[in-house]
């Protein structure tokens, strides 16, 4: 017992040691503490999401009124929209920066970097990262990849312009349009600091993980969190670097004059030297990169809404241990299915088939989650709490949007609805909407332990519903055009005859759209809001089981004074017949719950076993002696 | 019993950053299997690979590498058996074989080029052996980075526990790179 005083005194002089020399600059810009960086992501996050929901509200009224002037635009973006009209390549580059924003910014970065870094040292009883100087460096690699993303807006040629997938040659040839100069070499470079922050914070998370549990805490009674982030870090570790290794490529083939992408191309009348390359290699080096990175923004995401949907159903997770092996079996699977998004490159049609029946496996552990989300939600004594809220909602874009994922994954559908607002349609519900409800859901929910205070419960209410609706009204009328033929990135749709009927509904969508950006002004007061004026939050204001509500609600650098608390049973002990209280902390022994102690929660010690029947047995006999 | 404890704890500290260093391995490996993937999928869709006898400074740099990797592991040998000076003679013998390696590479560039195979060629095949063999290079500056760093903390007497951590983080990632070179150039060796 002296012993663990000691080491633990120790640790706490290292910590108060730190603290003298803490400066503004070091607790608030170059912070190493976990709870900072989160915030930093979380805030940087948030500015960014701001920042490409306007760009997408820029090209919805492009869309809505092709033919329209709003002269308001050319104030703000002068020759962007000459004559208050978007320009077409302008356009594109909207769409591109507004995908790359989303996708690596918003739902990677802003998601893991935020919920990773405040959860996994809290939640497994960690006093930091593996490596906190690694951890701040990631952000501050995330933040120089945002500046230099955003700078491009700033430049003669403007920003990157061939879709958040770049593909070459119209990425690979700065004459090509003029998105594919300088704006795109700043794309491909702010993607490279993106893929170092990401491996650093990735790297750094499943250290942590495997090596810094509290005494108890063994893989299989951690919170599904931090499983979530903990696969979700290592698929980062196992595909980002291929994206690195096809970036490097294209930067050489754009500024150094090689072929590895491009072959047999003629701009205007110049043939161009490039010979022997294949732009298709280009698609399979950045989809076993990109196909994984859509499950780095569902898989943490789900994460955050089983505990948010245990926590608030008042009821155990069902199926603890099925939805960890969904989440390893969605992470192996992510690695054999890229093809799917390469059906219509001449593809092997034997393997497109493998591809195809490999996509569609998928569905299953997809399925399995959603259906212990419904049975953790069925007859629980749900408390709809904005978090809460948040957390369905995400269960129901990603149902709605994993059904359209079966149509296209089918090669022999895809070919007709490749590259159609079907495809958008599908993307923006199952991993856009639903990874950006469970970000809200964390928000909401974890709010409390970052800021110490609470954040609005009516108006997150008003967040809520306005965003779910909005949501769906923009997303749904997007797979009719799909059905249709109608194809993505298009500019004017009075352009082409068959797609003038849909003018009508996309002005719907744009309305639609821009309500659900004014919601989320209500988010934006919420959140700074409460910042400094929200109610004070108690310690553990979701009555929750696991470790970060051990914490005091001040922050301090080590997170817990004095000891770090053991861990003795699995965090969903919600509800428990025979407990005292409807939720038992994961710090709370069985020996302080003999009442409510089950066979199974003894893992076969029979030492355990013995002393409960025992107890039982005197229980019972007490309880006849009182009715005698 | 308090310096146990702190021996103990430099322990427990150092664990996790070590696992750190293996997870950049494997990620460090995945980029290079992109390029030597990217290099089987080209060369089976064209049929046809660098075609190119390579030169022979890459068979001697190859030695010199694996010659490194010996004294490296000569000097960890040194630290563990307590032989201070043993092991820095031995660091600077590494540092040495590094730096000759390099030199080694560019002369090899310098040999593929004036035999015609330029980096800018119709045939990606030639250009990515000068991608892997770069990226490579970059990760020996690094090597000598940390071999570095390793020295210093020798010559300024750290205290035994952090000299042993930067060696083995150097050990791990010295040998790692030698290991890549190794695997790359026999692929491209089998793949021409």
């Amino acid at each position: 017992m002296s012993t663990i005083t000691l080491h633990d005194t120790h640790n706490h002089d290292d910590h108060a040691h730190g603290h003298h020399k803490e400066t503004f600059l070091t607790k608030y810009v170059f912070s190493q503490d976990h709870k900072m960086i989160a915030k930093q992501f979380l805030i940087t996050g948030i500015i960014m999401a701001v920042i490409a929901m306007g760009l997408s509200i820029l090209f919805r009224l492009q869309l809505a009124w092709p033919d329209k002037s709003f002269p308001i635009l050319e104030t703000f973006l002068g020759r962007w929209a000459e004559g208050g009209r978007i320009r077409p390549d302008f356009y594109l580059a909207l769409v591109t920066i507004h995908g790359t924003i989303m996708v690596f910014f918003v739902l990677t970065a802003g998601l893991s970097g935020t919920f990773s870094n405040l959860l996994i040292p809290l939640q497994i009883g960690a006093r930091d990262m593996a490596s906190p100087f690694l951890n701040m460096l990631s952000y501050w690699f995330f933040f120089t990849a945002c500046v230099i993303m955003m700078s491009s807006f700033f430049i003669q040629t403007g920003p990157a312009s061939a879709g958040w997938t770049v593909y070459p040659p119209l990425s690979a040839l700065p004459k090509a349009i003029d998105g594919s100069g300088l704006g795109m070499t700043l794309w491909l470079v702010s993607m490279i600091c993106f893929v170092a922050s990401s491996l650093m914070g990735g790297i750094n998370y499943v250290s942590t993980v495997l090596n810094m549990r509290t005494k108890g805490m063994d893989l299989w009674k951690m919170p599904l969190t931090i499983w979530a982030f903990f696969l979700t870090a290592i698929l980062g570790i196992l595909s980002f670097p291929v994206l690195v290794a096809g970036v490097v490529l294209l930067i050489f083939d754009r500024s150094f004059g090689t072929s590895f992408y491009l072959s047999d191309i003629v701009i205007g009348t110049q043939v161009l030297p490039n010979e022997g390359g294949s732009p298709i290699l280009w698609q399979h080096l950045f989809w076993f990169l990109g196909h994984p990175e859509v499950y780095i923004v569902i898989m943490p995401a789900l994460g955050i809404s089983s505990e948010v949907i245990s926590i608030n159903a008042r009821k155990p997770i069902f199926g603890y241990h099925a939805m960890i092996y969904s989440l390893i079996g969605i992470t192996v699977l992510s690695f054999i299915v890229w093809g799917h998004h390469m059906f219509v490159t001449g593809m092997n049609p034997l393997l497109g088939g493998v591809f195809m029946i490999t996509t569609l496996i998928i569905a299953v552990p997809s399925a399995v989650k959603t259906f212990n989300y419904l049975a953790t939600l069925w007859r629980g004594n749900i408390r709809f709490t904005p978090a809460m809220l948040f957390a369905i909602g995400l269960v129901s874009f990603f149902i709605s949007g994993g059904l359209t994922g079966i149509f296209l994954g089918n090669a022999s559908l895809d070919i007709n609805l490749h590259d159609t607002y079907f495809v958008v349609a599908h993307f923006h519900l199952v991993m856009g909407s639903a990874a950006i409800f469970g970000m809200l859901a964390g928000v909401y929910h974890w709010y409390p332990k970052m800021f110490g205070r609470m954040m609005n419960a009516k108006l997150g209410y008003l967040h809520f519903w306005v965003t779910f609706i909005c949501a769906y009204l923009v997303f749904f009328p997007l797979h009719f055009l799909g059905l249709d033929g109608v194809p993505r990135r298009y500019y004017a749709f009075t352009e082409f005859e068959f797609m003038q009927k849909w003018v009508t509904v996309n002005i719907f969508v744009t309305w639609s759209a821009i309500i659900a950006a004014l919601a989320q002004v209500a988010f934006l007061f919420n959140f700074f809001y409460s910042i400094f004026k929200g109610k004070k939050a108690p310690q553990n204001p979701w009555e929750a089981n696991t470790l970060e509500w051990t914490t005091p609600v001040e922050h301090l650098h080590g997170n817990w004074p004095g000891e770090i608390p053991t861990v003795y049973r699995w965090p969903y002990d919600y509800s428990k017949p025979g407990a005292d209280a409807d939720f038992i902390p994961q710090t709370v022994p069985f020996s302080q719950t003999m009442s409510s102690n089950m066979p199974h929660d003894f893992e076969g010690n029979t030492e355990a076993e013995r002393i409960q029947n025992d107890w039982n047995l005197k229980q019972q006999s007490l309880e006849k002696s009182k009715q005698d | 019993m308090v310096h146990t404890l702190k021996e103990e704890d430099v322990k427990l500290d150092s664990r996790p950053k070590k696992f750190i260093v293996w997870l950049f391995v494997v990620s460090s490996t995945i980029m290079f299997g992109g390029w030597t993937s990217y290099y089987i999928v080209f060369a089976a869709s064209k049929g046809k690979g660098h075609g190119l006898v390579l030169p022979d400074v890459f068979m001697y740099s190859t030695g010199v590498l694996v010659a490194s990797s010996i004294c490296l592991f000569l000097a960890s040998r040194a630290l563990r058996n307590q032989e201070l000076s043993k092991q820095k003679v031995f660091l600077w013998l590494t540092m040495l074989l590094g730096l000759t390696f390099g030199y080694l590479q560019l002369d090899a560039w310098s040999s593929l080029y004036h035999s015609g195979a330029v980096l800018v060629n119709n045939n990606a095949a030639i250009s990515i052996i000068y991608i892997v063999s770069g990226f490579h290079l970059l990760h020996i500056f690094c090597g000598l980075c940390l071999i570095a760093a390793t020295l210093f903390g020798a010559y300024r007497n750290i205290s035994l526990g952090r000299l042993q951590f930067r060696m083995e983080i150097s050990s791990i990632f010295w040998h790692f790179i030698d290991i890549l070179w190794i695997y790359l150039y026999v692929f491209l060796l089998l793949n021409s």
